[in-house]
């Protein structure tokens, strides 16, 4: 039971039920209102009856030539609104917006290498891991760069997985 | 630009770049070093100042930082060889911003435009200048400056949104709205539109003008094909006609919606309101708060016609019926949640029928009960329902489940729905404690029990019933939108709140060293501002962005501890007449604690004024308008307590003489004792509280020992109630803290200035025999300061006391604690004693591995542990405070007895 519409500056005093998680990392406002303000069609929230916050999904649109995609920067969805694939809808949103809109020819992710649940869940989405990223989360745990191929891209080049880890300084964006 | 030619600001890049490299590393220090090397290198160069300033302020020297940033500005001007690149300009104007002087960086960004009228990277500067500063018009200009010198879309729609802006907030006519029309019709015509932003701006200045009609030409037209997601524009096109009147084709817009999304609980919301011709949810949309919007969606009690009525509802009902066939997926639940929707819009006409209502939430809890969110999900409808209705409902809901579902997980999830319905319905608060303890019990058993329906799981996802475990403590204690959010926020009561609690605790980290003082409220212009403050907050609006909902209901807030009971008439959530009690409350709050800085101030003059009579203070405010000014401010704040001024004194007086109990000003504690803090400062200069006990002298010490008598009073009933500290839950150590660093320590400093001023100093030597005057006054001070000392004294006994007891015999406290709760079948220990139980009778291959370690884990000696450190390290740093106050005070008591 989801209306997922565009994330607006007034959500951000509301979805504090949705960062309430160990694994969900909550930023500064300077941080959010960045992205609504450089890429709004990437920032989208659900919402349930009774206009309660259920999850959100941020990212934005990067890079140049074959490596122009679309990024996912955060998803979350609020514990009692899970194992309904309410993720699922955020991220073939903003799937369709990367393809679509801004024909980019890949969407990207990170995920913590020991989060394995969130890992087989973008798998099922049809995400591969295309690399490791060595120590990429506060310089402790290794990061997994997860891609997806979007249309434009006929053949698939963009997640052809790299053969050896690399550091974060070789990351080409933040 | 320069930079094209690896010149930053005119200097090689790669002397920049290790500046830059130590400034986001953080190492100001040697960013500051390496930047002056480079000024040595290029002395004229401002950019190098630029950087420079900015390293300045973020080392905190924002004087050093404004002067540096100053001097780059005059070179800019001065010289008109030098470059003006983008670069310089936006560091520079990083510095003014953090130095708070918005104003200069647009200056020099409007000197530079001026000079090179071309250069749009400037002028883009220049427009973000604006934009910072909230100047509309001024954006407007220069966007449309760039239009005309590129041609651009994206200029274009930046002069639109100016304009935008301008109307919104009320600075312009519907005239400029034609203006933005004119604009975009024309580039339409020329150059078409392009991004799908364009067109939602378009779409907006539109409908901001009530031209649906051309708005829906234009969505329906070639435009249209720019918003690629098919719901989006359907979304757009419904709004348009609803808001101009047209329902039946809204919702038959809302209804193709449905059949692409049958999970859009909006739309439906949307289409079910078009039906009945409500359009409530497209006129008031303004009106609503944002941040709680109502649980109920607001409608109007539909003017149609009986049949129409049925009618209409009828065929909401048969295409959710419709909807329900189509969808195989069986986690949509938009379609059965309508259903109550339905029933729900047949109440509000007068058509309801209670049976029907509860049927259909008996057959939504069939298919959706073992979910987490069904009962926020249901929330809204079973308040409909009566008291005894509600009852029922829970009644049916307990039949039901005595045959639960066949499989585990989901029985499990729906025996969770039943508690929690129990929870939202209030009926917990009514049971007696034993009974709530029964089933606190029986939560944690299935907890148990059912942990292992977990084993299978991954070690990050969620356990099976884990929501079990919060609910056993909830039963056993009982762009346009960026102006306008920035609005929200600035008027926030915590921004407020904070602004004013910043100084204050500026000034009680300062409160041992008069001196230090005194350079503090010098910075705060003598708490001048504060008082201004106040007076404007009674006409401010005010926000309250917390987002209270998400916290549990018994979330201490600062006016109560819900922990501590009494339970009677709490709801599940605060409910809205409490939430504007709060408000008033914080209001008071902020008015009364802006008052605290100048009356600090004005106390610290008063005390000093006294012994050298006449002589003007600081050249500016002489004795007889302290004394007129203070008295002014304590009225006000006797007001802000509630009594009159005089009746506040005599509320002081009794309490201190025991005429009254103490319990009197128990509830606004500390702004009682600042108070009368303050009114001793007043009466050493003014004289004018009368003397009950007679002993005739000049000065009374009656104030003086009503002040001292009533912080050893409070501070000593506090430490009494918190022996022995570990064991309660230590809700009288903030206040206790908070006493003895605000309204003792402005005692301790009243006291100070007394003593300075009554010291012979330096130059001015005092004449023999000019002390005697004032020997009653010195005996008082002698007496106070003795007071104080024995308090402070006391409290520092105390947490000496607590903090040298042994580690394993404060354990041993809290856990006999919960043993003997436990014992006597009552209590949380028998929570306690169920969990430890279960600790011990692990069975590892039911479990797996992985949460039979987990439940080993759960020590209750360790949690135990944890709290106690917590709280001896709370004890020790209030131990150095006391300390630190009990040195100045001996440090007194010695220059007094040479007095």
């Amino acid at each position: 039971m989801t209306t997922i519409r565009r994330f607006c500056c007034n959500d951000l005093l509301r979805f504090a039920s949705v960062n309430l998680d160990h694994l969900t990392e909550t930023f500064n406002m300077s941080f959010y209102m960045t992205y609504l303000a450089r890429w709004p069609d990437y920032f989208h929230v659900a919402e349930g009856p009774g206009s309660r916050v259920m999850g959100y999904i941020m990212g934005k649109v990067e890079g140049q030539g074959e490596s122009w995609h679309g990024h996912v920067t955060a998803v979350s969805v609020a514990p009692e609104y899970r194992r309904q694939q309410l993720a699922k809808k955020l991220m073939n949103l903003l799937e369709e917006i990367s393809d679509k809109i801004d024909k980019a020819y890949f969407v990207d992710l990170f995920v913590r290498a020991s989060n394995t649940p969130a890992i087989k869940m973008y798998e099922k989405l049809g995400y591969v891991i295309y690399r490791r990223v060595l120590r990429y989360y506060s310089g402790e745990e290794d990061g997994l760069d997860m891609r997806k191929a979007l249309s434009r891209d006929v053949e698939k080049k963009s997640i052809i997985p790299l053969k050896r880890p690399i550091t974060p300084d070789e990351l080409e964006y933040d | 630009m320069a930079s094209k030619f690896g010149l930053a600001g005119g200097i090689p890049e790669r002397r920049v770049r290790p500046v830059w490299d130590a400034i986001d590393s953080r190492q100001f220090k040697n960013a500051l070093k390496l930047s002056t090397a480079l000024l040595a290198k290029f002395p004229n160069s401002p950019y190098a100042l630029a950087l420079k300033a900015l390293i300045l302020e973020r080392m905190g020297k924002p004087d050093e930082a404004l002067s540096v940033c100053l001097s780059a500005k005059e070179l800019l001007y001065k010289n008109d060889s030098i470059l003006m690149d983008d670069l310089t300009l936006s560091t520079l104007q990083i510095a003014f911003q953090r130095l708070d002087h918005l104003d200069l960086a647009t200056s020099c960004y409007e000197y530079a435009c001026g000079k090179f009228p071309t250069n749009l990277e400037l002028m883009m500067g220049l427009f973000n200048c604006y934009v910072r500063e909230y100047s509309f018009v001024k954006q407007q200009q220069t966007a449309i400056k760039m239009y005309k010198l590129v041609g651009e879309e994206r200029f274009l729609l930046w002069a639109v949104c100016s304009i935008q802006l301008q109307v919104f907030c009320g600075n312009g006519g519907e005239k400029l709205l034609l203006l933005a029309e004119g604009l975009l019709k024309k580039h339409v015509a020329s150059h078409s539109l392009h991004e799908p932003e364009a067109l939602i701006v378009y779409l907006s200045v539109l409908e901001q003008q009530a031209k649906y009609g051309d708005a829906l030409e234009i969505l329906s037209g070639k435009l249209g094909s720019l918003l690629m997601i098919e719901v989006d524009r359907l979304r757009i096109q419904g709004r348009l006609l609803a808001r101009a009147g047209d329902y039946t084709a809204a919702a038959s817009i809302f209804q193709k919606i449905l059949e692409l999304s049958p999970d859009d609980w909006e739309c439906f919301l949307h289409y079910l309101g078009c039906l009945l011709e409500d359009d409530s949810s497209w006129v008031n949309g303004v009106l609503n708060d944002p941040i709680a919007p109502p649980k109920f969606l607001d409608c109007k009690l539909s003017h149609l016609p009986d049949e129409m009525f049925d009618s209409r509802i009828s065929d909401a009902s048969a295409f959710m019926q419709k909807l329900q066939a189509d969808t195989s997926d069986n986690t949509i639940r938009c379609p059965y949640l309508a259903n109550l929707e339905v029933e729900r819009r047949k109440h509000l006409y007068g058509k309801g029928d209670d049976d029907k209502l509860m049927e259909a939430l008996m057959q939504y809890f069939f298919r959706f009960g073992h979910l987490a969110c069904f009962t926020t999900d249901v929330e809204v409808f079973v308040e409909i329902l009566t008291p005894d209705k509600k009852t029922e409902f829970l009644e049916k809901l307990m039949k039901s489940s005595e045959s639960p579902s066949p499989v585990p997980a989901k029985a499990l999830g729906q025996s969770i729905t039943l508690l929690k319905v129990q929870q939202l319905i209030s009926k917990m608060y009514k049971l007696s404690e034993s009974e709530l303890e029964g089933s606190a019990c029986q939560m944690v058993e299935t907890y148990c029990k059912n942990l292992p329906l977990s084993k299978d799981l991954d070690p990050q996802e969620s356990m099976y019933g884990e929501e079990l475990l919060s609910m056993v403590c909830n039963v056993l204690v009982q762009v346009i939108e960026f102006v306008q959010f920035k609005e929200r926020l600035q008027h926030s009561n915590q921004y407020l709140m904070a602004r004013v609690e910043a100084p204050i605790l500026q000034l009680k980290q300062n409160a041992d060293n008069i001196e230090e003082e005194e350079c503090v409220l010098e910075s705060l212009k003598y708490g001048i501002h504060f008082i201004e403050l106040s007076n404007e907050i009674g006409s401010k609006s005010l926000t309250f962005n917390e987002d209270l909902p998400s916290r549990p209901w018994w979330t201490p807030t600062s006016e109560k501890n819900y922990l501590l009971g009494p339970f009677e008439g709490i709801s599940y959530y605060p409910r809205e007449d409490m939430t504007k009690d709060r408000e008033a409350n914080i209001r008071r709050v902020i008015e009364r604690k802006s008052l605290l800085p100048r009356m600090v101030y004005l106390s610290i003059q008063s005390a000093s004024a006294l012994l050298k009579e006449n002589i003007k203070v600081n050249g500016s405010v002489s004795g007889p308008k302290i004394s007129s000014d203070l008295k002014f401010l304590l009225e006000r704040y006797a007001k802000l307590l509630g009594f009159s001024f005089s009746n506040a004194i005599e509320v002081v007086v009794g309490v201190s003489g025991g005429q009254k109990p103490s319990s009197t000003i128990a509830s606004d504690l500390i702004d009682w004792l600042n108070f009368a803090v303050f009114l001793n400062a007043w009466n050493l200069s003014s004289h004018e509280i009368a003397q009950p006990d007679g002993n005739g002298h000049g000065h009374r010490p009656g104030a003086w020992h009503i002040v001292d008598s009533l912080l050893e009073m409070y501070v000593l009933e506090k430490v009494r109630s918190m022996d022995p500290q570990i064991c309660s839950p230590c809700v009288d150590l903030p206040i206790l803290v908070q006493l003895v660093t605000e309204p003792l320590a402005w005692h301790v400093l009243v006291l100070q200035s007394s003593v300075r001023s009554s010291l012979p100093s330096g130059k001015k030597k005092k004449k023999g025999g000019s002390d005697q005057p004032n020997t009653p006054l010195s005996h008082a001070i002698r007496d106070s300061i003795q007071s104080v000392c024995g308090t402070v004294e006391h409290v520092t006994k105390w947490l000496r006391e607590q903090i040298n007891r042994p580690e394993d015999e404060n354990l041993e406290t809290i856990l006999s604690f919960l043993h003997k709760k436990g014992q006597n079948e009552g209590g949380p220990g028998q929570v306690f004693k169920i969990l430890e139980t279960s600790v011990s009778s692990i069975n590892e291959t039911q479990l797996g591995e992985r949460i039979s370690q987990a439940v080993k884990a759960w020590s209750p000696v360790d949690v135990a542990r944890k709290i106690v450190t917590g709280k001896c390290t709370v004890a020790s740093k209030f131990l150095k405070i006391c300390e630190s106050k009990l040195k100045s005070l001996h440090a007194m008591k010695q220059q007094i007895a040479q007095v």
